[in-house]
C-alpha cells in the first residue's frame, strides 16, 4: 500500500531536519531547521529519532492531505492548527486520520512550525540529512501536489483505536511574543572592539527583511549603538561558529544561523548560545532582540537543561505508548 | 589565555567559541601553522569522541564543534592536547594537481584589467603570473567549499573591489590580497574576477561533492573563449 502525504498549499515549506554537523569539513553550510528545539521536541512527540525528517512551515498558511493514518504533532510558532477544520493541539501528538486534510494556518508571533510523523519520509539525503542547502542547490520548497512519500514498513503503530488527542505528555512549548531575549557568551574576538563590546548588551536590536537562514541583519534600535571595532588589520579567514555575531560595514549587526559561509575573516564579536539560537529562529522582521551576555558555563547549563526536559518527555511517552501496549522501539533512540 | 600545547612548533590556544564550539589557534610560521591546524583536525575527524561534531581546520586556526550537552570543555580541550601531540603521526596524504581550463578577460573575466592596472603590469603578464605554477589549496572556503588557493606571485597584493559584485558565477577564478580562489557555486563576491573555468567543481549528486582537498595544488590553463563549451565537466 502506498502511503504518502499530499501538498495542498504549500505556503512556504520544506522537508528538513536538524542538518549536517559535519558538513563543514568539506566546506558546506550545516543548514537544518533553525528552531532546534522545537524539531527534537515534535520528532520525541511520536517516537521518532530526533533527526527524523520533518516539515517545516514557514509564516505563510500551509495545507497537506495524507493517505494513511498517522501519529503527528506539531510544535513551533503558535498557529491554528487543525485536522478537518477541527482544532488540534500543538505540542502534543494526535491521530491524523487518512484522507483528511491538515492546515496550519495564521501563524502569529513567530516563524517556524514543525510538523513530526510516526514513521520515516522517503527523501533524498546529501551528507546524511534532508536539509535544504540553498547554495549547492540541494532540495528546495514543496510545491502544490508534491507527493511525500512515507515508508509503510516504518509504521509501527495501528493507532486506529484512539481519538483526538491520544495522549498529553506534557511537552514545554518555547515562549513567544514581540520582544525576544537572546543570550549570548563572549567571542573570541571581543578585545578587538574594546570597551564598545559592552555595547551589544544595552538596548534592542531591530530585525531587517533580509535575515535567513544564512544569518539575521539587525539594525540599533531603541537606546542601541553598534559596537566597533578599534582595528582594521585583514584577518584570515577562519571557521565561523553558528550564531556568531559580527559587525561588517554599515549600520548593522549580522548574527549568523545554521545557513551561515563556513569561513570568513570577520572578528567574532559573541556568540549567540544554544538555546538563543533556537529562540532566534523564531524572531520575525521588524521585531526586536536583546543579547544579553552569559557565561558558557551558564550556556552550557541551559543547553542541557532543555535536552533533559526533551529526553524525559521521550520517556514520559515510550511509558504511555507501552501502556497501551504498544512498542516503538526502533524509533525511540536519540542520538 | 594560557597555552595548551605545542604542535608542529607552533603555540596552540583555545579559546571559547560559545557553548559548541572552540577555536583552536596556532602561533608560529605561516607553514607551521597550517600544517598544525590540518593535522590537528585530521586526528580529531579519525578520532570521533563521543560529542564531537566536526573541525573546520583553515590557515592557523580550527573551530572544533560539539555537542555541548553530550561532552564538556574540559573534555574538548583534552582532545585537543591529545591531537596537537600527535600531528607529527599524521600520515600524508597523496596530494593531487588539478589542471583548470580559464578563459581569461573580457565577460569571463571582468577585472583582469583592473587587477593589471592596480599591479602595473599588462593583462598579458597578470594571466602568465596566474598560470606559472601550481596554486597549494589552504583550505575549503565558504560558500560551498570553494577551493581557497594561495596567490600568484604578483609583486604586489591585489586589492578587495571598492563595491562587490551581487552576482558571481560558479566556475570564478578571482584573486584579493594574497589569495586566489575559484567559485564553486555562485554568489556575491568582492574579489577580482580574472577568468572563468567552465569545470564543474562541486555536484551534490556525487560523492565526494568535490575531488579537492587542503594540500592539493591547482594548475591555471588559458584557453580561448571559443574552448570553453568543450572543456565543460566535472573537475578531476
Amino acid at each position: 500500500m502506498s502511503a504518502h502525504l499530499t501538498i495542498t498549499r504549500p505556503g512556504i515549506s520544506y522537508v528538513t531536519d536538524l542538518g549536517r554537523p559535519g558538513a563543514g569539513r568539506v566546506g558546506q553550510m550545516t543548514a537544518g531547521a533553525l528552531d532546534q528545539y522545537s524539531v527534537r521536541v515534535a520528532n520525541t512527540l511520536v517516537a521518532a529519532d530526533e533527526h527524523a525528517p520533518l516539515l517545516e512551515v514557514v509564516a505563510a498558511d500551509f495545507a497537506m492531505v495524507t493517505s494513511v493514518n498517522l501519529l503527528i504533532a506539531v510544535t513551533g510558532a503558535p498557529a491554528d492548527v487543525a485536522v478537518s477544520g477541527v482544532p488540534v493541539p500543538q505540542w502534543e501528538p494526535f491521530l491524523w486520520p487518512a484522507g483528511s486534510q491538515l492546515t496550519v494556518t495564521n501563524m502569529r508571533v513567530g516563524m517556524r512550525v514543525y510538523v513530526a510523523i510516526h514513521g520515516s519520509l522517503a527523501v533524498p539525503r546529501l551528507l546524511g540529512s534532508c536539509a535544504p542547502d540553498s547554495v549547492l542547490g540541494f532540495s528546495g520548497p514543496l510545491r502544490r501536489d508534491d507527493r511525500v512519500e512515507v515508508d509503510p514498513s516504518s509504521l509501527l503503530i495501528d493507532y486506529c483505536y484512539f481519538g483526538v488527542p491520544v495522549f498529553r505528555v506534557g511537552a514545554v512549548p518555547s515562549a513567544f511574543g514581540d520582544r525576544w531575549e537572546i543570550p549570548v557568551t563572549d567571542g573570541p574576538d571581543r578585545d578587538q572592539f574594546g570597551a564598545t563590546a559592552d555595547r551589544l548588551h544595552r538596548g534592542l536590536f531591530v530585525v531587517g527583511d533580509k535575515s535567513n537562514h544564512i544569518g539575521l541583519r539587525l539594525t540599533p534600535g531603541i537606546k542601541a549603538v553598534l559596537p566597533v571595532r578599534e582595528r582594521s588589520d585583514e584577518i584570515l579567514s577562519r571557521g565561523v561558529p553558528i550564531g556568531a555575531v559580527e559587525v561588517p560595514a554599515g549600520n548593522e549587526l549580522l548574527v549568523l544561523h545554521r545557513g551561515r559561509g563556513v569561513t570568513a575573516g570577520y572578528p567574532v564579536l559573541a556568540v549567540v548560545t544554544t538555546v538563543g539560537l533556537s529562540r532566534l529562529g523564531q524572531v520575525r522582521s521588524g521585531q526586536s532582540v536583546s543579547f544579553p551576555r552569559v557565561s558558557v558555563e551558564d550556556a552550557v547549563a541551559a543547553a542541557r537543561a532543555e535536552r533533559w526536559a526533551i529526553d524525559q518527555l521521550r520517556r514520559r511517552l515510550v511509558g504511555v505508548l507501552e501502556a497501551h501496549g504498544l512498542r516503538p522501539q526502533a524509533l525511540t533512540s536519540s542520538r | 589565555m594560557s597555552t595548551l600545547a605545542t604542535a608542529a612548533g607552533c603555540s596552540v590556544d583555545v579559546l571559547d567559541c560559545g557553548d559548541a564550539a572552540v577555536r583552536v589557534a596556532l602561533t608560529g610560521g605561516r607553514e607551521d601553522a597550517w600544517r598544525a591546524a590540518h593535522g590537528i583536525a585530521a586526528v580529531l575527524d579519525a578520532a570521533a569522541h563521543v560529542g564531537f561534531l566536526g573541525t573546520l581546520p583553515t590557515y592557523d586556526a580550527v573551530l572544533v564543534e560539539f555537542d555541548c550537552t553530550a561532552t564538556d570543555l574540559a573534555s574538548v580541550r583534552e582532545w585537543v592536547r591529545d591531537a596537537a601531540a600527535r600531528v607529527d603521526d599524521v600520515a600524508p596524504r597523496a596530494c593531487r594537481t588539478f589542471t583548470v581550463p580559464v578563459v581569461y578577460g573580457g565577460t569571463f573575466g571582468p577585472d583582469l584589467d583592473a587587477a593589471a592596472s592596480h599591479l602595473g603590469v599588462t593583462a598579458a603578464e597578470v594571466v602568465a603570473l596566474h598560470t606559472a605554477r601550481p596554486l597549494l589549496m589552504r583550505c575549503f572556503g565558504a560558500p560551498a567549499g570553494a577551493p581557497m588557493l594561495d596567490g600568484p606571485a604578483f609583486p604586489r597584493p591585489v586589492p578587495r573591489l571598492a563595491s562587490p559584485r551581487p552576482h558571481v558565477p560558479a566556475g570564478a577564478a578571482a584573486v584579493a590580497g594574497r589569495q586566489a580562489v575559484i567559485s564553486a557555486r555562485p554568489a556575491p563576491g568582492g574579489w577580482h574576477v580574472l577568468g572563468t573555468t567552465p569545470l564543474t567543481l562541486v555536484d551534490p549528486s556525487r560523492e565526494p561533492l568535490s575531488p579537492y582537498w587542503p594540500g592539493d595544488s591547482f594548475q591555471f590553463v588559458a584557453i580561448g573563449e571559443d574552448a570553453f563549451d568543450a572543456n565543460r565537466g566535472p573537475l578531476a
